[in-house]
């Protein structure tokens, strides 16, 4: 009764509401900016450079987190994220080597387009077989994988300096790498959220049965959430070609890739059953997990047991986001 | 009247899941400015008709008509394009998008739906709030307003005025004679016949996936209706002769079952009854008076808000169904999608509570489960042909399978939800003798079913459900099928306490 | 209204005939065809190099087949209830590295050290996915990444230095009994065949088939759910802990990378021995036949010289294809 009384007073409920909706985003945040004061109060000299050093190396996860949220968002799950971003990591060095800052464009706007078509391609697959989302791009992870491991047999390639310098900055400067964050989101996310297609993708998350009744088209509104997430996996690759200079098909990547992204997204609020959730949380989720093996090296511990920690709070997480869910879910 | 002055015309349709006829064959028109009625007993095929004309399932036979035109549903957004728009008892808005949000999905003008909210009397909600934080019977309302919004020539409205409270139905109802006067029609399916007296002028009774009648409300009445409901077969059905007499004498000591003041905050209100043993105890209902939560509860796959339950002698608090098995109390769900293992074998799907618990996951004794399933299965006269697999097996040995299992694993009370439904009638005999068997063996049956005619069949008492109580009590000699109608419709206040 | 889509969906895949996918994908698996194809590969390789039916070639193959077919046994029960374990390559490098480590102290020690690290593991997934209902892919993966990090950190610390197995691991992991026959294989005869048999005439196994095919069913029948599943994820940790002790035996020391290339064919081996992925479904006896065509396909692909990349294209392409046919069975039956 009280849910009703209130929905009929439009006034003060606002507040209430916009921080129902955004309150997970917030606690992201005031968590990264926690460990960043941490991390700031242990480094002399905090500044600029550690600041590039954050976004310049992170930039390819926070991608990757986009592109998982995308997907988990309409009511998906891609295990082939790390795999594409491998993939187009490969491709772009191969390519990009020796050519000049012009041609490296090219290469990247290519490549963005390949994968963004591998992406909408798994989005067919899964509508048309009406396999498992987990289970098809399971497959299609080896597949990826095998292909980039034709491109680049070793480690190599490599990029036009000016391009790596688009990118990721130099010298300081830290505002291109997070102008190349903020470009998708604007650019592509903002609109599309917007738009009836971006809500379609929630309505498919949150519903499949009312989104069908509401004249949702499953399989086009699947199509474009993985070739989004597709297109965010192939600014990942080129990230991480601009930032190693090179490229490497090494497996190990694409699965790290893939468990950081899935930890990203539960820590940023996005609900693996779908329906819920932004872009924003993860990113600052991916910062977050950067800084947590920084800040043990501060402390004196061996920052590989950040890898553990990470595992542990992903698995914890999940479970605790988990059994917050089921118990709302479970009231009449 | 021409066929091109109707605004829709159903002919011959049928549809048919498995080996169940949820449709046979339906012949239905609805001419403009007409609010038109369907009802019919639970089962006798109104929601599959629904679904038909709103787009969400495509018919296997028949021919629908729009304004003379033939179509073919694709898909919702196709029959929403034709003019036809449903509302369903779930609401279609997606819970985790705002209001607005769901509206920009079905692409409704946020003006006209105002306009509608407006005329509804609820102009002062909240667009941008989630869905899903709304409750229901508002949801409802908003689903009507958006429906409305977007001038269709035929609403379809599944029982919507049940679980809305009585201020909310009344606006509805002013909302239909609205649409009426504008010249659109609304096929308004109900169970509550006062309504369907109130507000509609023809009324089509379908029974048994057939229409049988179609009558005006101005000269036709309840009774006509409800003998329509029944049919002829119902004289027949009382007069059949039984096999089994019924008992009429209670077993001594305590009672196999007892249920008092049950409730779980929501549908179930105060339910109070008591199963003596070697009972075979029927409860009959309209759709969503509480059943499935009840059933649920009593079989510990549900945990109660208040009121207890005794079953021989000791409470019961269940939390999961192990405890209520543990009890004796076993359960035959009315899916038979909850109840079978699909790819799995007869056999299997017979044998399964010999090994529910970690005390039972040891060697397999195959001579003991073969005897135990094979005694099941010449009980039941299952056909066991298509053997490797029970989703092969037909809707009535399904369902004998549901049943099978708990004489294999051993129960004190046996709870069947609807245990005959989509059945052929031979079966159905077979489960009631069943059932008699079991009960002068001193086990107890608890069943609930919504079809009236066979409760003189099976039942020795008949206990009648009405939002969320049991407001009728009577000795299955006097369960006639217009005195259970009735009181499940809540029209009668029938309470005859039994000696 | 309970699920309109599914209904839809339900209704739509009512095909009345059965062809020949239909049928192979409801069950009607025949283990003839698997056998078959397996006859026909190993002709295949012996054409292609006559060496391949040496009993030395032979042996080789064996000894490679076990350990994989031991982690398959672990993904088979996993996804016979409708679940997938990720994590059994890392597991078994894990208890690799404990029984390297712990050599000093005796094979017998050493061995126990090794089972029980797979026991704990195992417990851990089984307990987040029964109970706390974490879904089973994430929770391995995550248990995967954490294993790598304890593992990294370890091998630099307390699992550094003697890695050096000692010598009945090597006898069991890489020794011959007799002619072709390894050691390994007669550990995994044993344990192979207790699966087979505990699959079909435990109650255990009856259950694991019953909550992969119809969860629901099961609680209302009054199975504790969460008991099986756990005890599901303790035994493929188990099993995955033997394999990764099997395999460090063979090559004699350990290291990060010791099971990491046998995750992707542990699935792969399941699925195409007929264990269907969405659960109820299968068998190992199927899986070991798939772990043999698997061997016996990969030792002919580099026979044939066929890279390391389009192996890993085609195994995806195995997967995706079955996938497929067994959708298309379920749904049409």
């Amino acid at each position: 009764m009280s849910a009703l009384a209130s929905a009929v007073r439009p006034l003060g409920p606002t507040a209430a509401r916009l921080g129902r909706r955004h309150a997970w985003t917030a606690a992201v945040v005031v968590f990264f900016v926690l460990l960043l004061t941490w991390n700031a109060s242990q480094t002399r000299n905090f500044g600029a450079f550690e600041i590039q050093t954050m976004l310049a190396s992170t930039l390819a996860l926070a991608y990757v987190a986009m592109a998982q949220a995308v997907v988990v968002i309409g009511g998906g799950i891609d295990l082939s994220v790390g795999s594409l971003l491998v993939l187009a990591n490969c491709l772009s060095a191969r390519f990009m080597e020796g050519t000049s800052f012009g041609g490296s464009v090219l290469v990247a706007l290519v490549v963005l387009v390949v994968i963004a078509a591998l992406g909408a391609l798994t989005g067919l697959v899964i509508s048309v077989s009406r396999i498992p989302d987990i289970i098809v791009t399971l497959a299609t992870s080896f597949v990826w994988g095998g292909a980039a491991l034709f491109v680049l047999r070793t480690p190599g390639g490599g990029a036009a300096p000016e391009f790596q310098a688009l990118v990721l900055g130099s010298g300081n400067a830290w505002w291109p790498a997070l102008l190349c964050l903020l470009a998708p989101l604007l650019l592509v996310w903002v609109p599309l959220r917007r738009s009836r297609a971006g809500i379609a993708i929630y309505a498919l998350g949150s519903s499949k049965d009312a989104a069908f009744l509401s004249g949702v088209d499953p399989l086009r509104t699947k199509v474009i959430a993985y070739a989004v997430s597709g297109l965010l996996c192939g600014l990942a690759g080129i990230a991480t070609t601009a930032f190693t200079g090179g490229g490497s098909s090494q497996s190990t990547i694409a699965i790290n890739a893939t468990l950081t992204s899935v930890a990203a997204i539960v820590l940023g609020g996005v609900a693996l059953s779908g329906g819920v959730g932004g872009l924003i949380g993860p990113v600052f989720a991916v910062w977050s997990l950067y800084l947590i093996p920084n800040i043990m090296l501060g402390l004196g511990v061996d920052p590989s047991y950040g890898e553990v920690v990470k595992g542990v709070v992903v698995v914890l997480v999940v479970l605790i986001g988990g059994q917050l869910r089921l118990r709302r879910s479970r009231s009449p | 009247m021409t066929d091109s002055e109707h605004l829709l015309r159903v002919r011959g349709v049928a549809k048919r899941y498995g080996s169940v006829e949820a449709l046979r064959s339906v012949d239905l028109a609805v001419v403009p400015g007409e609010v038109h009625a369907l009802v019919g007993a639970n089962g006798a095929g109104k929601s599959t008709l629904v679904r038909i004309l709103s787009g969400v399932i495509r018919p296997d036979a028949g021919e629908v008509e729009v304004a003379g035109k033939a179509v073919r549903f694709r898909s919702p957004a196709h029959a929403r394009a034709a003019g036809l728009a449903p509302v369903f008892q779930d609401p279609a808005f997606a819970p985790d998008l705002t209001v607005a949000e769901n509206l920009r999905l079905t692409t409704t003008d946020a003006g006209a739906f105002r306009r509608q909210l407006a005329a509804l009397g609820l102009d002062r909600v909240e667009l941008r709030e989630a869905a899903g934080m709304l409750p229901l019977p508002l949801l409802r309302m908003l689903d009507l307003a958006r429906v409305l919004a977007h001038d269709p020539a035929l609403l379809l409205l599944d029982e919507i005025t049940a679980a809305l409270p009585a201020d909310y139905a009344e606006r509805v109802f002013e909302a239909i004679r609205r649409a009426r006067d504008e010249g659109r029609s609304v096929l308004f399916i109900s169970h509550r016949l006062l309504e369907v007296q109130e507000i509609c002028d023809r009324v089509t009774v379908l029974r048994d996936g057939r229409n049988v009648d179609t009558l005006n409300t101005a000269d036709g009445s309840e009774q006509r209706i409800v003998a329509a409901m029944l049919g002829e077969r119902a004289a027949l059905a009382v007069t059949e002769p039984r096999k089994v007499a019924p008992r009429t004498h209670r077993e001594p000591g305590e009672p196999a079952l007892q249920v008092r003041g049950l409730s779980d905050g929501h549908r179930v209100r105060d339910v109070s009854f008591t199963l003596a043993r070697g009972e075979v105890l029927g409860i009959t209902g309209l759709e969503g008076q509480g059943q499935d939560e009840l059933f649920a509860i009593l079989a510990g796959d549900r945990k109660a808000g208040g009121g207890e339950i005794v079953v021989n002698g000791e409470p019961l608090v269940a939390r999961h169904p192990h405890e209520a098995i543990a009890h004796g109390l076993t359960l035959v769900p009315s899916d038979r999608w909850q109840a079978l293992l699909p790819q799995r074998s007869v056999r299997e799907n017979l044998a399964v509570p010999l090994y529910n618990s970690p005390g039972r996951w040891g060697w397999i004794h195959a001579d003991r489960e073969l005897h135990l399933v094979a005694d099941a299965i010449a009980r039941l006269s299952i056909d066991t042909r298509a053997q490797a697999q029970a989703k092969r097996l037909s809707g009535g040995n399904q369902q004998k399978v549901a049943i099978g299992r708990w004489l294999v694993g051993g129960f004190t009370t046996l709870l069947c939800f609807d245990p005959t439904r989509g059945i052929d009638v031979g079966t159905k005999h077979q489960i009631y003798d069943l059932f008699r068997e079991l009960a002068a063996a001193g086990k107890s049956v608890l069943m609930f079913t919504s079809e009236l005619r066979e409760v003189p069949l099976a039942c020795d008492r008949v206990l009648v459900l009405y939002g969320g109580r049991i407001v009728a009590e009577l000795p299955a000699a006097d369960a006639d099928e217009a005195t259970l109608l009735s009181s499940a419709h809540g029209l009668a206040d029938t309470l005859t306490e039994s000696a | 209204m309970t699920d309109v889509k599914e209904e839809a969906i339900r209704d739509e895949g009512a095909a009345p005939e059965a062809s020949f996918v239909a049928r192979v994908a409801a069950g009607d698996r025949s283990l003839l065809a698997l056998i078959g194809v397996l006859v026909a590969l190993v002709l295949a390789n012996g054409l292609i190099d006559q060496s391949f039916l040496s009993l030395s070639q032979l042996r080789n193959t064996l000894l490679v087949t076990a350990p994989l077919a031991l982690l398959a046994g672990g993904q088979t029960l996993c996804m016979l209830t409708g679940g997938i374990d990720l994590s059994v390559a890392m597991t078994a490098t894990a208890a690799a590295y404990v029984t390297g480590v712990q050599s000093a102290e005796g094979p017998v020690t050493a061995i126990l050290a090794g089972l029980l690290v797979g026991v704990a593991v195992g417990l851990v997934n089984g307990l987040a996915i029964g109970v706390f209902r974490v879904n089973p892919l994430i929770m391995t993966l995550g248990m995967s990444g954490i294993l790598t990090g304890l593992l990294t950190v370890g091998s630099q610390t307390f699992l550094g230095g003697a890695t050096r197995m000692s010598d009945l691991v090597l006898e069991l992991g890489g020794g011959t009994i007799i002619g072709p026959i390894p050691w390994n294989l007669v550990v995994w005869l044993l344990l192979g065949g207790a699966l087979v048999v505990g699959l079909r005439r435990t109650g255990l196994g009856r259950m694991i088939y019953a909550i992969g095919d119809n969860r629901v069913a099961c609680r209302l029948a009054g199975v504790r759910v969460w008991q099986v599943e756990t005890a599901v994820y303790t035994l493929c940790g188990l099993l995955a802990a033997v394999a990764g002790i099997l395999i460090g035996g063979r090559s004699g020391s350990v290291d990060l990378q010791l099971a990491g290339s046998y995750l992707l064919p542990s699935v792969a081996a399941a699925v195409i021995g007929g264990t269907s992925i969405l659960g109820g479904i299968g068998g190992y006896t199927g899986t070991i036949l798939g772990a043999l065509i698997l061997v016996v396909l990969d030792t002919m692909l580099n026979l044939l010289s066929v890279d390391e990349a389009l192996k890993q294209v085609l195994y995806g392409c195995i997967i995706l294809v079955l996938a497929w046919v067994y959708a298309r069975g379920t749904a049409s039956a």
